[in-house]
């Protein structure tokens, strides 16, 4: 009696632990249910050049600050693959405008004019770039109140810049940002301060341009260009009304699989009722501390584990009613019950967690978020269905006192002769209930 | 109630066939009939394209449909199809229905999304843009490939589980099973997809793995019990025997189970999000021809095995 009686206390434990963090803990939502985008980006270079580790860090670190500049909390940015890049990022009123600026790759060069043969002038690249930046600023120009961006070399732009405006003084130096003329100032004199500014030309910048321009020169230049391979974007009302219809959708499940257990398996359709209840909570919890983000099929995958559940019960709770019929005792019925139907359960629920590590491993984000609550289930099912029902089995028939067949939704005629029969001391302890 | 697998073995066999049939013609059909040769119709998750999904607040009538496929060509929109989805739940929006346009795929560049959002702007009152679903043309293949490796996989590992846990004769039988739902359910897309437009995407895939899982399950329990019932009884009684026995003893508990998983499932299709409707209805055809195929199927392939053996 002690043992069952500490489980019982541990089970009870388990639950308040649940309860507490499913309300401290917040849920984290996909997505596809609180709206928002989820884009793939994948490197694109030149002429089909490898791509390397180190070219994918400096990307995902450009990509993150751009995605940072976008003013949207609860962003992602998380490698994916060799060349890929997952990029999530709630909802935002211009995505269009977010999309194009991702895959900027913000090039910022200084050029010098040469003669070309045919008397034409054309600009030719100094080797200075936006590499050779430490920051990029937004003002207003002191006299025409334009906006403009002035731009801080670090120390060897300081030393390129000086050097070359030294030796272009009288000369134009023009300044192309991905690849487009923005203005081409004269040099009076040498520049050997570290600074430079560029106006938007004759008609200066719009304040978004130069607001951008400055974003993406702080990001920093993408190292190799990269193309949105995939989108997913899902609008706020739509993903109100799948969680809205989702919950209904459990609650109405779960509802009718209780009514069902108990009107088919009576006292213990309702322990099982419990366990399931149980089940509910831990793996509910178990969401919210891991955190795993919750997603359309991610709860569907919850909800289908629910009814697979249900069926380790179901497993036992047949093997127990055919025992029963069998003729024998109360006790050995149930414990047999257990013992027997355990292969099974273990042997099915191994095949779903196999299926649910290869989908895990092989599929895209949303495969990915139905496999893994999939299998969480299954595997808190195998805890909740064994050790609850049969914690709450023992306590509840191991007192002797509550031995009706309508319990079990048997008829009387269908017991055997052992039903009846006193439990000896060896049986009790045999079940559990004597020390 | 109490079946007699060895006496009507061929009988359930023929069932299974009549079942299957339909189906295996309708893949047939679809993969000489359409462009991407496939057994289903499938979406731009494995071709590439882009789904864009318009929430409307008034009913689509014919005209309005036909009106925004010409516009839509007409702005330079290539070959769109369009699905109109319905929203059944009054509380949470007001929404009417969905309409969704699948195009090629819409790059970063390209201005196909406002010119679309243009057209349904000119048709509708206040449409809203509720979903995008872009998927470059060769993600599509790899995605395509990665699913069909995913299904082999999970096969091969629950063959190389079985024979561990039974022989190979019985993991054989169950991969059968196996196969025999798989064909029914992508065959019954397949019919859905010549008459409804239905589209299989990554989903589907996943469907089908769970369906795998669940009905391996069934067809586990059910030899759990014969090599039991064998263990006990096999001086006693003939093979057929123990086999009619066992799949009686463990014919209340496989239909319980699935009436439970059916209940849950049956929930999500009816009162459940709407992109995932296919999902589910994927897996209640599925759950549900499991069942049929571990009581009646898989044991009746069993039991031809075993006679031909003595």
């Amino acid at each position: 009696m002690k043992n069952k009686l500490i489980t019982f206390w541990a089970i009870v434990l388990i639950v308040i632990a649940s309860i507490v963090t499913i309300f401290v803990k917040p849920t984290k939502l996909g997505l596809d249910l609180v709206g928002g985008s989820r884009l793939v980006l994948e490197a694109q270079p030149l002429n089909n050049a490898q791509v390397t580790p180190d070219m994918m860090s400096s990307l995902q670190f450009a990509i993150e600050n751009r995605v940072n500049k976008l003013g949207v909390s609860e962003t992602v940015v998380q490698r994916s693959g060799e060349k890929r890049l997952v990029v999530e990022i709630p909802n935002i009123s211009d995505l269009n405008q977010a999309k194009a600026y991702l895959g900027e790759t913000a090039e910022l060069d200084f050029r010098k004019p040469v003669m070309l043969p045919n008397n034409m002038e054309a600009w030719v690249t100094t080797g200075l770039t936006g590499k050779d930046l430490t920051k990029a600023n937004l003002s207003t120009n002191s006299q025409n109140g334009q906006w403009v961006v002035d731009l801080e070399f670090n120390a060897e732009g300081t030393k390129k810049f000086a050097e070359l405006t030294r030796n272009m003084v009288g000369q134009q130096m023009a300044i192309f940002f991905n690849g487009e003329l923005q203005s081409a100032p004269v040099i009076r004199e040498p520049i050997t301060g570290g600074r430079a500014q560029i106006s938007g030309g004759e008609n200066g910048f719009v304040y978004e341009e130069a607001k951008t321009m400055v974003d993406l020169l702080n990001a920093g230049a993408l190292p190799v260009p990269a193309k949105i391979i995939e989108e997913n974007t899902v609008g706020p009302t739509l993903g109100a009304d799948s969680i809205a219809k989702s919950k209904i959708a459990g609650a109405l499940g779960l509802g009718f699989v209780m009514i069902f257990m108990i009107v088919y398996y009576r006292v213990p359709g309702i322990i099982a009722n419990i366990a399931l209840m149980i089940y509910g909570l831990i793996l509910f919890a178990l969401f919210k501390a891991i955190p795993v983000t919750l997603t359309l099929a991610g709860i569907a995958g919850f909800i289908l584990s629910v009814g697979m559940a249900v069926d380790a019960n179901i497993l036992i709770f047949e093997r127990t009613k055919e025992e029963l019929k069998a003729g024998r005792t109360l006790f050995t019925a149930i414990n047999s019950g257990f013992d027997r139907a355990w292969t099974s359960i273990f042997d099915s629920n191994m095949t779903t967690i196999i299926t649910c590590a290869i989908l895990y491993c092989l599929g895209t984000s949303i495969v990915k978020g139905f496999a893994l609550t999939l299998a969480i289930g299954v595997m808190v099912s195998m805890f909740t269905a064994i050790n609850v029902t049969k914690n709450f089995m023992h306590l509840i028939f191991g007192t002797g006192n509550l031995k009706n067949p309508a319990l079990f939704g048997l008829r009387p005629e269908e017991i055997g002769e052992g039903y009846n029969v006193v439990e000896t001391k060896r049986e009790k302890a045999k079940f559990g209930i004597l020390d | 109630m109490k079946l007699n697998i060895v006496k009507h073995k061929f009988i359930y066999l023929a069932i299974s066939a009549i079942l299957l049939l339909p189906g295996i013609i309708a893949m047939i059909y679809s993969m000489f009939t359409y462009d991407t040769h496939t057994p289903v119709k499938v979406g731009i998750d494995y071709t590439g394209g882009t789904t864009l999904q318009y929430g409307i607040k008034e009913e689509i009538t014919n005209n309005k449909l036909t009106e925004v496929r010409s516009n839509l060509e007409e702005a330079g929109i290539e070959k769109p199809i369009l699905q109109i989805i319905n929203v059944n739940s009054k509380d949470t929006t007001d929404l009417k229905a969905i309409l969704s346009i699948r195009t090629k795929f819409i790059d970063e560049e390209s201005a196909d999304l406002d010119k679309t959002t243009n057209v349904m702007n000119s048709v509708f009152q206040q449409p809203e843009l509720v979903q995008v679903t872009s998927v470059g043309p060769t993600l599509g293949k790899e995605l395509f490939k990665n699913s069909m490796i995913a299904l082999s996989l999970a096969l091969l590992g629950i063959v190389a589980y079985l024979t561990f846990r039974f022989q190979f004769d019985y993991a054989l039988a169950a991969i059968l099973g196996l196969v025999h739902d798989t064909i029914f359910v992508v065959g019954v897309f397949s019919i859905l997809g010549l008459f409804y437009g239905v589209q299989i995407d990554a989903l589907f895939v996943t469907a089908l793995l769970t369906v795998i899982g669940f009905s391996v399950h069934d067809t586990i329990v059910t030899f759990d019990r014969v090599r039991e019932n064998l263990k006990y009884y096999s001086k006693k009684m003939t093979f057929g025997e123990i086999m009619n026995a066992s799949v009686n003893q463990t014919l209340t508990r496989s239909i319980n189970t699935s009436v439970t998983t059916l209940i849950t499932l049956a929930a999500l299709y009816f009162f459940g999000g709407v992109t995932t409707k296919d999902f589910v209805l994927a897996m209640i055809l599925g759950i549900a021809i499991g069942t049929y195929s571990s009581i009646f199927f898989c044991s009746s392939l069993i039991e031809i095995w075993e006679d031909k053996k003595i």
